[in-house]
């Protein structure tokens, strides 16, 4: 057990090694703190005493312990476990929960939660309440417990459990404790971040001159020895460690780092990190943090593991050390754009802060250090992108080298490929594609490149790739984008779709969000909106990253849901039944042909691993709604070239709906709603096919205009029908609609229950 | 090159496995194929999950025994109307569910019909799942529990049925799912990505331009 929780934190890589800061090995003794399942498994004995202990003996334990405390005993039955929780209640002091086990799942008699062992049960209750009055308390020294020796362990028991955990640091882990206790009392602070209401601000400076800064120092002194208790989440025990995070600090000791890592392995000196309280925690400037071992030890706690998505600034509530990471600008973001990184437009270039340079205000010295620490502390945290772009244009320029020759190579070769004639511009852009990657592993595998990628610690591969993808979209995309942009529009001119989409936008345009079968209850953007939108539609036109291009996308998406949440009931959830309509609809109103050719070049030349998430899905369903709008059959049309179908249509509709109506609740009507559906689907079953089955494509060739001339034939009675039944929907009674209903395919019944 | 290669995967080796999915959500309008979603998330850990911009796309990650299975979860709009632009939803997707309502027949028949045009056309290796939702409304149930596990049993698929309201058996789901998911190669997400992403460069955008795009 101790063994495997070592391994699991020696995650440093080949990366770390190669770099001569970070000696080899050193990894092997950095963290020592234990997630919260860990610390659990080793001290089982602890918080589930053996066998003389009951529930009775349960109670008077916790008894008057802080609410949270909790033990596990037997209950009544033998496979049944008894959850002993300290409420804090005058009342009912402590209460129990039954813990059930149904197969290989344990839940709380109470709760539909149901987890795989003990452990993970009382770790989720430990985050959440659920169905407990409060959330579990555990004391902090789990955290340490792999420092205590060996043959300590078991002997720990309830009564330590439940005893304040100052004690036990107190007895068995000695005078490193204490050196962690006094850190906090020296620590000069530069930044503030609180959380204390689930939000991040950066306390002002001049607020801290005049009252100082000892209320701050002071309540992160404390919680080293508290319990640790949160309400929300613990980053701590997060076991996806896949977005390792752990060694970002080595950014802000770069210059120093070797100084630096004879002090890891102290873990000791590393205070457990997620007991920061309060809602606040200190960082200091980069160039201080190697002066001396409090400090240093300080830096080490930012260590600790961390939760890894990279994604969410959401993570400062977790109370933990603000990082560098999470300040990235959103190009960086991968899969998952998360709402706070885009509701900002935050740009790498863009300098920290100027205002408060602001001349007009005379500050103390202490208080312009602190400024300048603030400035240089965000300043530092932009700064590998734009290091690693700048470094990438240096390169690109540079006289002879190799990365210059390749990407002068690309970008002539682009620019003179679209004269080949035979070309397909999707063949034209899948080769842009793969000289990109090319160029990326090209820069990856440089020393240069190295060094800086280095120096950003443990950032994941897919991380360090979108940087170097973002650095290269500049020295290469954007000579050739033009160019491109041309071949794309020439190609969709060519096909026929622009044109259809044209028309087929014209004939939509004045649908409703109904008409587009969208929800009811949803919204569609206002006037002020849609001008907003547009504006981020040609923000996307006009940039040549398709990266940034994806990003601009996603904050129309959001945009969209915004309006679609406006006057929705509160706790309305849309999903995809609801957005692809009102994504339609917005499409409908904007420039659809620029749009496509934009979809186009973001489809063909994002990074891979780009369209696997958050992004590719938006960028999937801008695609789709394009589709749709260019694949539109025109009822107009239609009618035109088959009037008589049309006539012929109407009087069957009509004779069903009439012979219908007789026996509404007939078997006719289930067998008609049974069975429409069903060949809709195989309708568009084949529609399916023909779309996707690209593989096989080649021996359908000479099926598919066969199929395309009868899907087009379906489609158009079908859209027909779906006239003639607005059309008698428009005169007919409520009988009767009910009867169109049950026979319109493109509508089926929307029900509100979930 | 060799040396890259290595220090790439350790340097973001995880502690645990960690297994990336694409699922897709299928059937008809308003069976509660988001509100399923949504409940299994809410009902997760929320450090595993993602914020997203909105509901018709969700991330979330489950732990299995030594396993991180995390699923990038596609929702796909029920309308027949845009029944023809799922599979470019569905291309890729390692999972799928199929949902439909135990109170609306016809919901059942459609998603009948999305699973065989799954097992036609999309992954050759995908789970598919069916869930019968609002089973708490028994009282209006038009789809016999039997009935759906038998079609079920006989086509090779996962079958519960489901109640996004009370949160019956959408962890279940969920995590029957991850377990029956192959838990292979997709440890580094790079790496992972980068295959998929060669097949979501298929021309199919071609090939859809060519044979129904008029």
């Amino acid at each position: 057990m101790m063994k495997e929780s070592k391994d699991e934190f020696t995650t440093s890589g080949n990366r770390e090694n190669a770099s001569s800061t970070v000696p080899n090995g050193v990894s092997r003794n950095q963290t020592k703190v234990l997630s919260l399942l860990q610390g659990l498994r080793l001290c089982q004995d602890a918080w589930a005493p053996k066998s003389p202990w009951d529930k009775h003996g349960a109670h008077a334990a916790l008894w008057g312990r802080p609410s949270g405390s909790f033990l596990v005993v037997q209950g009544s039955l033998p496979q049944d476990q008894l959850l002993c929780v300290s409420v804090g209640d005058s009342g009912e002091p402590v209460k129990e929960f039954p813990i059930i086990t149904t197969g290989t799942a344990l839940h709380l008699t109470t709760s539909h939660l149901a987890f795989p062992d003990l452990f993970q049960l009382l770790h989720f209750y430990t985050l959440s309440r659920d169905v407990l009055p409060v959330c579990l308390l555990v004391p902090s020294w789990v955290y340490t417990l792999n420092n205590l020796p060996d043959h300590l362990v078991p002997l720990l028991g309830p009564k330590t459990w439940l005893c304040p955990s100052s004690d036990l640091q107190a007895n068995s882990m000695t005078s490193e404790t204490q050196d962690t206790a006094e850190m906090p009392e020296t620590v000069l602070c530069t930044i503030q971040v609180t959380a204390a209401s689930g939000a991040l601000c950066f306390i002002n400076p001049l607020y801290l001159q005049e009252h100082g800064d000892d209320w701050l120092t002071h309540s992160s002194s404390s919680p080293i020895n508290r319990p640790i208790r949160r309400d929300k989440r613990l980053s701590t025990t997060r076991a996806w460690e896949g977005r390792g995070l752990k060694q970002r600090s080595l950014t802000l000791a770069e210059d120093n780092s070797s100084s630096f890592d004879h002090d890891r392995g102290s873990f000791e000196k590393s205070p457990v990190t997620p007991s920061t309280p309060g809602g606040v925690v200190l960082r200091r400037a980069s160039n201080a943090s190697t002066e001396d071992p409090l400090k240093r030890a300080s830096i080490d706690s930012i260590q600790s593991p961390l939760p890894q998505s990279p994604h969410r600034v959401s993570w400062i509530e977790d109370k933990i050390w603000l990082n560098s990471s999470l300040l990235q600008p959103p190009c960086l973001e991968l899969d998952s754009l998360s709402v706070s990184s885009i509701e900002e437009e935050s740009e790498p270039a863009s300098s920290p802060s100027p205002s408060l340079h602001s001349p007009r205000f005379h500050l103390a010295d202490k208080m312009k250090n602190r400024l300048s620490a603030v400035g240089q502390a965000l300043g530092g945290l932009v700064s590998p992108q734009r290091r690693l772009s700048k470094r990438v244009q240096e390169m690109a320029e540079r006289k002879g080298g190799a990365f210059a020759d390749a990407v002068r190579g690309f970008v002539e070769q682009t620019l003179t490929s679209g004269t080949a004639p035979g070309v397909t511009s999707t063949e034209m852009l899948q080769e842009v594609r793969s000289a990109l990657t090319a160029l990326r592993e090209m820069l990856f595998d440089c020393p240069e490149i190295q060094s800086i990628t280095d120096s950003v610690g443990d950032t994941p591969d897919f991380e360090l790739d979108a940087m170097l993808e973002l650095a290269l979209h500049k020295v290469a995309l954007k000579p050739v984008y033009a160019h491109l942009y041309v071949y794309l529009k020439t190609a969709r001119r060519d096909d026929g779709t622009l044109q259809r989409l044209e028309t087929n936008k014209s004939t939509l345009e004045n649908r409703s969000l109904e008409e587009l079968e969208g929800a009811a209850g949803a919204g569609v953007p206002d006037s002020s909106m849609m001008e907003k939108i547009q504006q981020r539609w040609t923000a996307m036109h006009e940039a040549y990253s398709p990266s940034k291009k994806v990003n601009t996308l996603l904050k129309v998406c959001k945009n969209i849901y915004h309006s679609m949440n406006a006057n929705a009931k509160p706790g309305t959830v849309f999903g995809a039944d609801d957005f692809l309509p009102c994504l339609t609809w917005v499409l409908l109103r904007s420039d659809a042909a620029i749009l496509q050719v934009d979809t186009d070049y973001m489809m063909e030349l994002l990074d891979p691993m780009l369209l696997q998430g958050e992004g590719g899905y938006y960028l999937t369903s801008l695609y789709a709604a394009l589709y749709y709008i260019s694949s539109f059959q025109p009822r107009l049309a239609k009618r035109q070239l088959s009037a008589e179908a049309h006539k012929s249509l109407s009087q069957w509709h009509r004779r069903r709906t009439l012979h219908g109506n007789q026996s509404r609740h007939s078997r006719n009507r289930r067998t008609i709603r049974r069975h429409g559906p069903a060949e809709g689907s195989s309708r568009t079953a084949e529609d399916g096919n023909c779309l996707n089955e690209s593989k096989d494509s080649s021996s359908l060739t000479d099926v598919v205009p066969a199929i395309h001339s009868m899907q087009e034939a379906v489609q158009g009675l079908e859209e027909e029908l779906e006239a003639v039944t607005e059309e008698e929907e428009g005169s007919a009674g409520p009988e009767q609609i009910q009867l169109t209903e049950t026979l319109d395919l493109t509508s089926p019944e929307r029900g509100d229950g979930e | 090159m060799s040396t890259r290669g290595t220090g790439r995967t350790n340097g973001s080796l995880p502690q645990t496995k960690i297994c990336q999915f694409k699922l897709v959500l299928l059937g008809d309008m308003a069976v509660g194929k988001s509100s399923l979603v949504l409940r299994f998330v809410k009902g997760q850990f929320d450090e595993f999950q993602e914020t997203t911009i909105g509901a018709a796309f969700l991330a979330q990650s489950v732990c299995l025994d030594d396993t991180t299975v995390k699923f990038e979860i596609w929702d796909t709009a029920g309308q027949e109307r845009y029944h023809s632009l799922a599979p470019m939803y569905y291309r890729g997707a390692q999972a799928a569910i199929v949902v439909f309502d135990i109170t609306k027949p016809e919901t059942f028949e459609r998603a009948k019909a999305w699973v065989k045009e799954l097992q036609r056309q999309a992954s050759p290796n995908i789970v598919i799942a069916l869930a019968g939702n609002k089973a708490d409304l028994a009282d209006k149930r038009l789809v016999e529990y039997e009935e759906a596990q038998t079609y079920a049993e006989d086509t090779g698929l996962l079958f519960m049925e489901t109640s996004a309201k009370t949160a019956m058996n959408v962890n279940e789901l969920f995590l029957a799912i991850a377990k029956k998911m192959p838990k292979t190669d997709t440890q580094n997400p790079t790496h992972a990505a980068r295959h998929r992403g060669v097949n979501l460069q298929d021309p199919d955008a071609q090939s859809s331009r060519s044979c129904c795009g008029n």
